[in-house]
């Protein structure tokens, strides 16, 4: 067969991308229950991070007994769409917890935010997933720049998207303000976007 | 055609290292080598990449329709890479999490590009398999020597373990742990590995 025609090209390409697409999808379908159960762990440490948990060891299962044991999960509905709420079993150190996420610089950046019971300061604050730029915008989940959101209060009285400010704030520091990532002004930027705009969210949810 | 598989180990791991003399892969040598764990899954990954591909390419190289083989060569790249990601993804998460991103760019390395185009596609597929561990090996490598130098010096540690009386004897190296410390490094294996094993005129 003419290796220069048309014809054999195309079969020839539609060949390699059913031999390839199947082989990458018998490696996928091979570990799934491994990713899922990967993935379960992450969410589960994340959430024991956000909340202050204590927890006895660094396995799957002891992440999953400290939420268990301390943490109250509810779906409530948001708009359209499904938020999960969490609450701290603790009736002396009471905290409620929401999911959040918005688009980021590359794409969606997912994670968990925690305020005191009166949603007037952040307890905490950490991120399930991003795709930011590895070294600039992927720093958010490092624990200089969410450590800086412990006690930030939020500045409800202000406008909307002032809310919590990451970077820059005129005056003296104000006590709703975290420092930005340097080299990462857009995922700066983006997440103080998405943050109040999903307070805003939080905020005008029924919660019972 | 070479066929000596001693002559095509020598020539990838030193005579022709991939880092060293040509100056390929640098942004994950730069990227992956502030733990030595990290950059062992990295080494992993373009070893099995790098062989595989060359494999598969050699094997249909008399198949492969010459204006259409370089998208080819990216497909069979990207299938073997992103088996080496899920796997990575799957056996260790928290690896992933750091190197997931670097794992994904195996597919735009030139190392492994240049070989399947230069090597693979007009060799038999033995000598093309045993030509892609070499150039693995060669990244693999210089990439060890430097991770083992900047986890020591930035963490002291190796592999994750501390390193025994470092309260006596080390000062953590903060520069070793960031991205400059890489791109010194990385001039220093290269300065020595050419003053050793660049052939004099």
């Amino acid at each position: 067969m003419n290796k220069k025609s048309a014809a054999y090209i195309i079969g020839f390409m539609i060949v390699i991308c059913v031999v390839f697409g199947t082989g990458v999808s018998v490696v996928h379908n091979a570990t799934q229950d491994m990713l899922e159960k990967n993935k379960r762990f992450h969410r589960n440490r994340i959430i024991c991070q956000a909340f202050l948990l204590r927890v006895s060891d660094e396995s799957a299962k002891a992440y999953a007994q400290a939420i268990s044991e301390h943490i109250e999960l509810k779906a409530i509905t948001d708009g359209n769409r499904i938020r999960n709420v969490y609450r701290r079993i603790d009736p002396e150190n009471p905290a409620i917890g929401f999911d959040f996420g918005g688009m980021g610089f590359w794409d969606r950046i997912d994670g968990i935010i925690v305020f005191t019971q009166n949603l007037e300061k952040i307890i905490n604050i950490q991120f399930f997933d991003h795709k930011e730029t590895p070294g600039l915008g992927a720093r958010i989940e490092e624990k200089w720049f969410t450590d800086q959101f412990k006690g930030v209060a939020i500045a409800w009285n202000k406008d909307a998207s002032d809310r919590v400010i990451i970077g820059r704030a005129t005056g003296t520091k104000p006590d709703n303000q975290v420092d930005a990532i340097t080299g990462a002004t857009q995922t700066s930027m983006a997440l103080k976007r998405f943050l109040n705009a999903e307070l805003e969210r939080i905020r005008a949810l029924k919660l019972d | 055609m070479i066929a000596d598989s001693k002559k095509i180990f020598k020539q990838g791991i030193f005579s022709d290292n991939p880092i060293y003399r040509q100056v390929l892969g640098i942004c994950s040598a730069l990227a992956v080598t502030n733990l030595l764990a990290n950059t062992l899954f990295m080494c992993f990954g373009v070893i099995f990449t790098t062989a595989f591909s060359n494999l598969t390419v050699s094997l249909l190289r008399k198949h492969i329709p010459q204006r259409i083989r370089m998208i080819v060569q990216v497909l069979i790249i990207a299938s073997y890479v992103m088996m080496v990601d899920i796997t990575i993804n799957a056996m260790a998460p928290d690896i992933h999490r750091f190197i997931g991103p670097y794992v994904g760019l195996i597919i735009t390395n030139c190392i492994i590009m240049g070989r399947a185009e230069a090597f693979a596609s007009q060799n038999k597929p033995i000598p093309s398999f045993l030509d892609g561990i070499a150039c693995g090996l060669g990244y693999s490598m210089v990439l060890i020597a430097i991770a083992i130098v900047r986890e020591i010096s930035g963490f002291g540690t190796l592999l994750g373990y501390a390193l025994p009386a470092t309260d006596l004897w080390w000062h953590q190296w903060t520069i070793m742990v960031m991205p400059p410390g890489a791109f010194f490094m990385l001039a220093i294996v290269t300065w020595i590995a050419r003053a050793k094993f660049e052939p004099k005129e």
